[in-house]
């Protein structure tokens, strides 16, 4: 042999016993796994950060363009007033996190007084004040391109304080609701380190970094440059943040938020206990999942898995345009949906759904739905001068059947247990009724079955939806869009990735998408509802402003929103009109509503135990929310290593 | 130097900067055509942090970010303003995350992917067009069936599911090489072998990826030029004239089978600044591609011409040097 080829030899051997040792050693029984050098993986927990990649890794202004949200940064690093959570909490949804006591105002709502928590500091030792609040509403208010200026601007007269720990604002108008600016949903503004930020020049240039001064229980360990991974360490002193001051230590001393690419590759680094919290997957990741690893637990234990977010995926319909601003047609648009078919198609009726227009999760169960149900068995439709009872309560019975032939025994079978899973109810499956409505309304049929408008057109329906982004929403579009036209109407489901913007411009006729977004922890509506009113309605052609891209106006429905914005934040009442709005919404069926945005948050109990659950809800286990900062003092180390 | 020499390269080169000049010119407008709107997203995304935003603050925010990111103004004001920034080699601010200069986000990303696609697209030409070679030439023999039935079969595999096939079995179910990244968490950059063999690691498999479907490309490519090749006259001729084996196959054959290959080669590198979006997406591997993605879905104008400026100026330069070079390859190209 020459030299050459025994030179060629040697290497390939060299390099194919590299690759074996480095598998052995890494799989050598009892050595310690470190994420990091120095940071053993016993003691770090890893999550999921859904945005991917993040192109500027060292920006952390939260205020302003660029950089990550979900990278850890709000929900370690960043604070504010308050917290709601979208289920129940550690001991309650409200939490009062830098302030002391909720909002106090003043009797018609034009001052709000916060008094702040004692004994909070930043990371490099300098105390939290009232300063720093003020300061970042007059840096915001002077910078209207950032987050919340133009907000500020608008509400804020003068903010100011009476000692350390009393902020005031006087605010322009009355607002019953400014709050909700300081209270965390999924996120809120934020508080800025006065005693960094007010050397810098330009607050909107500024990316935070170096120093970033954390007001939360972990500091900022490392980054990579090129976006994929951030690294958090807990602060010596977590004691004196407002997460360690109530609920004791967090238990990782690290946190590492991490994009881990394609929902395959992270049921297989989940599978490999490499990451402990995802934020989502398909369904049938997650069904791939629970077969490969049986440490790997969704919100549920066992179908569905999935956390029902707060936010209600709709058929929105655009009321503004002929004939869908006819309520009539509008239900039999919703008569001629097969729900279960639905779920089945989207969530692999893994869906939890909702024939009421609030999503049904957190406390609107106790709230909105309990109260509805025995509403909504004795409403009916007036149907050629017969009353027809549409609402169906067997429907999350009909879907468990339809999933225990591909499950089995991972479904439940316990009604109540169903109920809460899957949703109370949904409108019937009625073809018959729907044709007959059409019919009332001048529509006819031409000899192939299809739906003629009164003019005699043939009635086309194009239903936008989103991309391969949010694949179960499409999935929902596709399969209403081929029960639509199963039943005569020529529907096709058209993805785009401009689908919000088309919902701005009221650029659709019928869109699969959402606007109703509650806080699932505090029954308040207030937060989307706000901008139903009509003195907000914006024509198609026009933007909407925030929550009312169907173009809905309804003037009993202003005085319900005007009651509402009178009320204090915790009014009863409210929970009163509340359920006044569904009946409205019952009766004109403005946006057909489907089911919880549901979220497979998948947790490895492998290194850690004590996620949130369906059984213990004290919070939200999706990752990219703030309140995810609730999970860390709640877990504990299983031992493993 | 030859007249003639001069004016072809004056020709050219007139070429090359009227290709950049258009090029660059229709990368302009066509974002700005499109409906998504950088000043929307950036509105969309704050409004989203919050709860109801009234419209005199959403409208507020909005003139102030069109006057931030410098889109007040007319298309043509926008324009002149775009090229004296680039003739100054200034991109501007990247739109999506402002104020950052494009330039240092390109920065950031370019070592990557040219690291990454140069290597890849060199061996994999030089490796495909050599079997190909050897495979046309050697038609015959049972080697060159065996690897023309492999890159048969490999070429047609998509991408996305041939690098997912290499994760899960590579890098999952035994787990020789990570699952993600492009070197260790934490290690930091340095010249030492930790930080090299960490690097290697993490490039073996998206440059497997790419690798085995390029060479299948090449490979099949080149074996139908040779074969053709050697039906000619000339090669015929020189068998007969009792010409070494190896000096036809490598003289006669391959390097006239070779002009068409050098040309996809340098539209490939040209290509390279585009980035390969499914393999840093894949591989969670940092590149051009995601940062260009991101841009588009952004409406981020400025970045997504940084991203196009360096595309359309590499692959105009590769045909450029392609074009004179040409001559040195093909005596029969004359510079004319």
């Amino acid at each position: 042999m020459s030299w050459k080829r025994r030179l060629i030899l040697f290497v390939v051997v060299m390099l194919f016993a590299s690759m074996l040792g480095s598998y052995a050693w890494a799989a050598e029984p009892g050595a310690t796994l470190d994420v990091a050098p120095g940071v053993p993986r016993h003691e770090t927990l890893i999550l999921e950060n859904p945005e991917g990649r993040i192109a500027d890794p060292g920006r952390f202004n939260r205020w302003a363009q660029g950089g990550g949200n979900s990278t850890g940064l709000q929900q370690l690093a960043l604070d504010t007033l308050w917290y709601i959570d979208p289920d129940a909490g550690i001991d309650d949804p409200w939490n009062n996190s830098l302030a002391e006591a909720p909002p106090i105002y003043n009797e018609d709502y034009t001052q709000m007084t916060v008094k702040l928590r004692k004994g909070i500091y930043w990371s490099d030792g300098v105390e939290f004040t009232a300063d720093d609040v003020i300061f970042t509403v007059e840096t915001l208010m002077a910078n209207p391109a950032m987050s919340f200026g133009a907000q500020f601007q608008l509400n804020v007269d003068r903010v100011y304080k009476t000692d350390d720990y009393t902020v005031v604002f006087d605010l322009k108008q009355p607002n019953s609701r400014f709050h909700a600016i300081f209270t965390v949903r999924w996120s809120a503004c934020f508080i800025m380190p006065k005693h960094i930020w007010e050397k810098v020049d330009d607050p909107v240039a500024f990316d935070f970094n170096d120093p970033l001064v954390s007001l939360g229980p972990y500091v900022l360990k490392d980054y990579d440059p090129n976006g994929y991974w951030y690294l958090w360490e807990r602060r010596e002193d977590w004691h004196r943040t407002s997460l360690g001051m109530q609920y004791g230590m967090p238990q990782p001393k690290y946190a590492l938020y991490i994009a881990p690419g394609p929902a395959d590759k992270r049921v297989m680094a989940q599978a490999n206990h490499d990451l402990d919290v995802i934020h989502d997957l398909t369904p049938e990741g997650m069904i791939s999942l629970v077969n490969r690893n049986p440490l790997s637990k969704g919100w549920f234990d066992g179908f569905p898995w999935a956390h029902p977010d707060p936010t209600l995926p709709a058929v929105m319909l655009n009321n503004e345009k002929y004939p869908l601003n006819l309520p009539e047609v509008r239900w039999a648009l919703t008569l001629a949906i097969d729900i279960v078919n639905v779920s089945m198609a989207s969530y692999n009726g893994a869906a939890t759904l909702s024939a009421i227009h609030v999503p049904p999760t957190g406390g609107y169960l106790e709230w909105y739905f309990d109260p509805m149900e025995s509403w909504l068995q004795s409403f009916s439709i007036d149907v050629d001068g017969e009353p027809f009872y549409p609402y169906d309560d067997t429907v999350a019975c009909r879907v468990a059947e339809t999933v225990r032939k591909q499950l089995g025994d991972q479904v439940p079978t316990d009604p109540e247990q169903l109920k809460k899973a899957l949703g109370y109810g949904w409108w019937k499956y009625a073809p018959e009724v729907a044709e007959k409505l059409l019919l009332k309304n001048g529509f006819t049929r031409d000899r192939r079955g299809n739906w003629l408008l009164p003019n005699g057109e043939q009635w086309k329906i194009s239903i936008l939806c989103h991309g391969p982004t949010v694949p179960t929403m499409t999935r929902a579009a596709t399969m209403i869009a081929e029960q639509w036209t199963k039943f005569g109407i020529e529907t096709k489901a058209e993805p785009t990735d401009l689908l919000w913007t088309r919902l701005d411009y009221g650029d659709y006729d019928v869109c699969l998408a959402w606007c109703i977004e509650t806080w699932g922890g505090h029954p308040d509506l207030f937060w989307f509802l706000e901008s139903w009113h009509s003195d907000y309605y914006r024509p198609s052609g026009e933007q909407v402003v925030n929550k009312n891209p169907m173009r809905f106006k309804n003037e009993e429905l202003d005085r319900i929103i005007e009651e509402i914005k009178g009320r204090d934040f915790d009014d009863p009442a409210c929970v009163d009109l509340g359920i006044e709005y569904l009946k409205i919404c019952v009766k004109e069926m403005p946006i057909i509503p489907l089911m919880a945005y549901n979220v497979f948050a998948v947790c490895d109990w492998y290194y850690w135990e004590g996620f949130p659950t369906a059984d213990n809800p004290y919070t939200n286990p999706v990752a990219n929310w703030a309140n995810t900062k609730f999970m860390f003092p709640m877990i504990r180390p299983t031992g493993r290593k | 130097m030859p007249r003639s020499f001069l004016s072809y390269i004056a020709q050219r080169a007139v070429q090359c900067v009227l290709v950049i000049l258009i090029g660059i010119t229709i990368t302009f407008f066509i974002p700005r055509l499109s409906p998504t709107d950088p000043v929307e997203t950036a509105v969309n995304q704050a409004v989203m942090v919050g709860q109801f935003s009234h419209p005199d603050a959403v409208r507020e925010m909005k003139e102030a970010l069109i006057r931030l990111y410098g889109l007040d103004g007319t298309l043509l004001q926008q324009y002149v303003r775009f090229w004296k920034g680039l003739l100054a080699g200034d991109l501007g601010p990247s739109l999506s995350s402002f104020p950052k200069p494009v330039m240092t986000l390109i920065r950031g990303s370019l070592p990557w992917t040219a690291g990454l696609l140069l290597t890849t697209a060199v061996i994999s030409w030089t490796l495909g067009n050599l079997l190909g070679s050897l495979a046309g030439y050697y038609k015959n023999q049972r080697w060159a069936s065996i690897v023309g039935i492999i890159a048969m079969a490999l070429h047609p595999i998509p991408y996305y599911i041939m690098a997912f096939v290499l994760v899960v079995l590579l890098a999952y179910v035994v787990p020789i090489f990570p699952i993600g990244g492009a070197i260790d968490i934490g290690l930091k950059p340095a010249f030492s072998l930790v930080y090299l063999s960490s690097l290697l690691r993490h490039a073996i498999l998206p440059s497997l990826s790419l690798l085995l479907v390029g060479v299948g490309g090449w490979f099949l490519g080149m074996r139908t030029l040779v074969t053709n090749v050697i039906a000619e006259d000339y090669v015929t001729y020189a068998k007969y004239a009792g010409v070494r084996d190896r000096v036809i196959m490598y003289q006669y054959v391959m390097r006239n089978a070779l002009l068409p290959q050098i040309t996809g080669l340098a539209m490939q590198l040209g290509l390279i600044f585009n980035g390969a979006l499914i393999t840093e997406y894949v591989f969670s591997y940092p590149g051009l591609g995601y940062l260009a993605y991101n841009a588009i879905f952004a409406g981020d104008y400025s970045l997504i011409m940084g991203v196009a400026v360096f595309s359309i100026v590499g692959v105009s330069i590769a045909v450029l040097l392609i074009d004179l070079a040409y001559p040195l390859f093909d005596p029969r190209v004359k510079y004319q």
